[in-house]
C-alpha cells in the first residue's frame, strides 16, 4: 500500500462553532476532509488555516493524528485566498482537500472553488471517498442524496471538497493536539472586496413556511388541511393475488423505480 | 305504538339539474323543464367541465432576462426546483423581464406551467460540471440575464453556481434566503448572522424560498444554445456505483416498502425488499413488536420520508403514519379494508391480503430476474 507514498496533501482547516452552545470547535466539514486525507496511507499531512493562530480549537484537528500546522495570520474582514495562496506555493501539495464550507465566518463555500480556479486545477465536491491509484490518478467517490454515489477518476493535482457522506472525524487526542506543531506565517493583509457594501445584522430564526392549499371555498380549503382527502388515485379490486401482484409492477415500472 | 310509516321514495333535487358551461368560465344550473329542454346529460365532473383552458402568456419584448438552472433531477423537477422557478418568476415580473430555464436534461414535464417565458437546452455539454459551468458562462455572456438562479442542493445546483461564479469571476450570494431585483440576504457566521447586499449576479437559493408558479401558463418557447464548449473534462465520470437501499436512511430513501399489521411472514418481507432494491419500512405497530428495527418505523415519531415511491403492505394508516408519507408521489396501498385512509391516500390502491400479494409479488421477480 505504498501508491501514495510521498504524496503531498493539504487539507485546509477552519475554526467552527457549535451550533447550539457557540463554542469553538472543529468545523465538522473540515474534520471530515482530515480523516479522508489520513485514510490515504503513506501521504504526508499539512494542516492550513488563514486566521487567528491562537484560536485553541485549531489543535483539535492536530488531536486527530497530523504533526504539523501552518496558521497565516490573517483578520475577520481580510481576504483569506491570497493568504492561502502564498504557503501553497512553498507545500507544493498533489492534492489539496477541504470541507465544503467553513463555518463561523463568511460560510460562502466559495473557497475551494477559487482555489482551484487559481491554481487552474480541477474540484470535485461532495467527495465521500478517494483512493490514489498507482499512476498518479485518484478514483473519487461523489455522494449525492438518495444514497446515490457517484464515481470520479482525476488526474492529480487537483481540490477535493468533503461533504456529509465522508467517513466520520475520528476523536481528537488531547496530548496528541498539544504536541503538534503549529507554525505560524503572516502575509500582508488584503480586504476582501467581495464583502463591500454588505450589511450586518443579528440573524433572526427564520420562520417556517406553510404550504397553504389555495382556490376553492373556505370550506374546500379547511377540508384539505385536516381531513385526508381520497387523492383520486385508482382503486383495484384483483380477482388473484398474481392480477394484483402484475398491476403493482406495472405501475412501478411507469412511475419509474423498477 | 305507532305504525311504520310507508316507505315514501326519497327524491334528489340535485341529480335533476343539467349544469352547463358558459365561456365565461362560470356554469349555469338548469333545474326542472329547462334541464330537460336542454337535453344534455347531467356533467358530473363540473372542475373537468367548465375549467376553461388557462391562456398561454408571452412576452416578446422582455426587458431583461432571469435565468434559472434547476436541478431538474432524471428530467422531473422538485418541489425546490419549482420554487425557484417562482422566485425567477416574481423578479422577472417586478420590471417587465422574462424567466429563461436552462436545462441539462429533456425534461420529462411542462415547463410553461413551472413559470418559464424561455427554455435552453444545454444537453450538448454533456453530465461532467466542469463543461457544464463553460456552457453556462457562453449563455450568459450571449443573453446577458439580470440573474442567475441555482438551487442550494446537493443535487449539483450549489456547485454549478459556485463553478460558474468561481469561473467568471462574478459576484455570488450563497444560501441566499431572501432576494428581490434590489437586495438579497443570506446567513453567515455559522447562521448568527444576516448579511443583505445588492443582488448580486448569481444567487443560489435555499429551499422554501419563493413560491412556485399554480395555475398559470407561460410560452417556455425554446431559444438556440450556445455550442458546446471546446474543453475536455478533467475529471472523468465512471457513473453512479450500485449501492445497498438498506444502507440509506429512510428519510433519504428513494423507494420504499413499508409492512403494517397485516404482515406476518417476515422473511417473505425481507426477500421482497431486496428483489425490489426497496429500503424496508414499518409503521409503529410492527416495530412496537419488534418485527423491524426501530429506526426502520415510518411516521411522525420515526422518519419523514420523501420517496417517490412508497409501498404500504397491511398499513392502514393511522395520522401519525400518513404525516410519515405526506411527502412521496407515489403510494401503493394494498389492505382488505377498501375504506382504511392508506387507501384513500393511495395514488394506487389494492383491495386484497398484503400476504398473499406479497408471495406473487415475489414468485413474479424471481421469474423475471431468472
Amino acid at each position: 500500500m505504498d501508491e501514495a507514498a510521498g504524496l503531498q496533501v493539504v487539507t485546509l482547516v477552519s475554526v467552527g462553532r457549535h451550533p447550539v452552545t457557540g463554542r469553538a470547535r472543529r468545523a465538522p466539514l473540515d474534520a471530515r476532509a482530515v480523516e479522508l486525507g489520513l485514510r490515504i496511507p503513506g501521504a504526508r499531512q499539512v494542516l492550513l488555516h488563514a486566521g487567528d493562530p491562537g484560536a485553541e480549537a485549531l489543535r483539535e484537528y492536530l488531536g486527530m493524528g497530523v504533526e504539523t500546522m501552518h496558521v497565516v495570520r490573517c483578520g475577520p474582514r481580510d481576504d483569506v485566498l491570497p493568504a492561502l495562496r502564498a504557503p501553497l506555493r512553498t507545500l507544493r501539495p498533489s492534492l489539496i482537500l477541504t470541507g465544503m464550507r467553513a463555518e463561523g465566518a463568511e460560510d460562502s463555500g466559495m473557497v475551494p472553488y477559487l482555489i482551484a480556479q487559481s491554481l487552474g486545477w480541477p474540484i470535485v465536491a461532495q467527495v465521500a471517498d478517494v483512493a490514489i491509484g498507482r499512476d498518479g490518478k485518484a478514483t473519487v467517490v461523489q455522494a449525492l442524496p438518495r444514497g446515490r454515489r457517484r464515481e470520479f477518476e482525476v488526474t492529480l493535482p487537483c481540490v477535493l471538497a468533503a461533504g456529509m457522506g465522508a467517513p466520520a472525524p475520528r476523536p481528537s487526542a488531547y496530548a496528541r493536539a498539544w504536541r503538534g506543531r503549529m507554525a505560524e506565517a503572516s502575509v500582508a493583509p488584503v480586504a476582501d472586496a467581495r464583502c463591500e457594501g454588505w450589511q450586518e445584522s443579528l440573524a433572526r430564526p427564520r420562520g417556517k413556511r406553510l404550504r397553504a392549499p389555495r382556490g376553492g371555498s373556505a370550506a374546500a380549503r379547511q377540508r384539505a388541511a385536516t381531513v385526508v382527502v381520497a387523492s383520486g388515485g385508482a382503486v383495484l379490486q384483483p380477482g388473484s393475488p398474481q392480477e394484483a401482484a402484475r398491476a403493482i409492477l406495472e405501475y412501478l415500472r411507469r412511475a419509474g423505480v423498477r | 305504538m305507532r305504525a311504520p310509516r310507508p316507505a315514501r321514495l326519497r327524491r334528489d333535487p340535485r341529480g335533476e339539474r343539467v349544469l352547463q358551461p358558459r365561456p365565461d368560465g362560470r356554469v349555469r344550473v338548469l333545474r326542472g323543464e329547462a334541464a330537460t329542454a336542454a337535453g344534455s346529460p347531467i356533467v358530473a365532473g363540473v372542475t373537468a367541465a367548465t375549467a376553461p383552458a388557462v391562456p398561454v402568456r408571452t412576452i416578446e419584448q422582455p426587458a431583461y432576462l432571469v435565468l434559472v438552472v434547476p436541478d431538474a433531477i432524471d428530467g422531473r423537477l422538485s418541489a425546490q426546483d419549482r420554487d425557484l422557478i417562482g422566485l425567477g418568476r416574481a423578479m422577472a415580473d417586478a420590471d417587465g423581464g422574462a424567466v429563461c430555464v436552462a436545462t441539462f436534461t429533456a425534461p420529462l414535464e411542462d415547463l410553461g406551467t413551472a413559470g418559464a417565458d424561455r427554455l435552453v437546452d444545454l444537453a450538448s455539454a454533456g453530465d461532467a460540471p466542469e463543461r457544464r459551468a463553460a456552457m453556462l458562462q457562453a449563455c450568459v455572456a450571449r443573453e446577458h440575464p439580470r440573474h442567475v438562479l441555482f438551487p442550494e442542493s446537493d443535487w449539483g445546483g450549489g456547485d454549478l453556481g459556485r463553478r460558474l461564479a468561481a469561473l467568471s469571476g462574478s459576484p455570488i450570494a450563497t444560501s441566499a434566503w431572501r432576494a428581490d431585483l434590489a437586495t438579497a440576504a443570506r446567513r453567515a457566521g455559522g447562521g448568527t448572522r444576516e448579511v443583505s447586499m445588492a443582488t448580486p449576479l448569481i444567487l443560489v437559493v435555499e429551499p422554501d424560498v419563493g413560491e412556485a408558479v399554480t395555475g398559470e401558463r407561460y410560452e417556455a418557447r425554446i431559444v438556440d444554445a450556445p455550442g458546446a464548449p471546446d474543453l475536455a473534462p478533467r475529471v472523468v465520470d465512471r457513473g453512479l456505483r450500485p449501492y445497498d437501499p438498506q444502507s440509506v436512511a429512510l428519510e433519504e430513501a428513494e423507494f420504499i416498502l413499508a409492512a403494517g399489521n397485516g404482515v406476518s411472514d417476515w422473511a417473505a418481507f425481507h426477500a421482497l425488499a431486496s428483489a425490489l432494491g426497496a429500503s424496508e419500512g414499518g409503521s409503529r405497530v410492527v416495530v412496537d413488536a419488534g418485527a423491524l428495527p426501530r429506526h426502520r418505523q415510518v411516521g411522525a415519531t420515526g422518519a419523514i420520508t420523501t420517496a417517490r415511491c412508497y409501498v404500504a403492505l397491511g398499513i392502514s394508516g393511522a395520522p401519525q403514519h400518513l404525516q410519515g408519507v405526506s411527502a412521496c408521489e407515489h403510494v401503493i396501498a394494498v389492505n382488505v379494508d377498501p375504506n382504511c385512509d392508506m387507501m384513500k391516500r393511495a395514488t394506487l390502491a389494492v383491495i386484497a391480503d398484503a400476504q398473499a400479494v406479497m408471495h406473487a409479488l415475489l414468485v413474479l421477480c424471481r421469474d423475471k430476474g431468472g
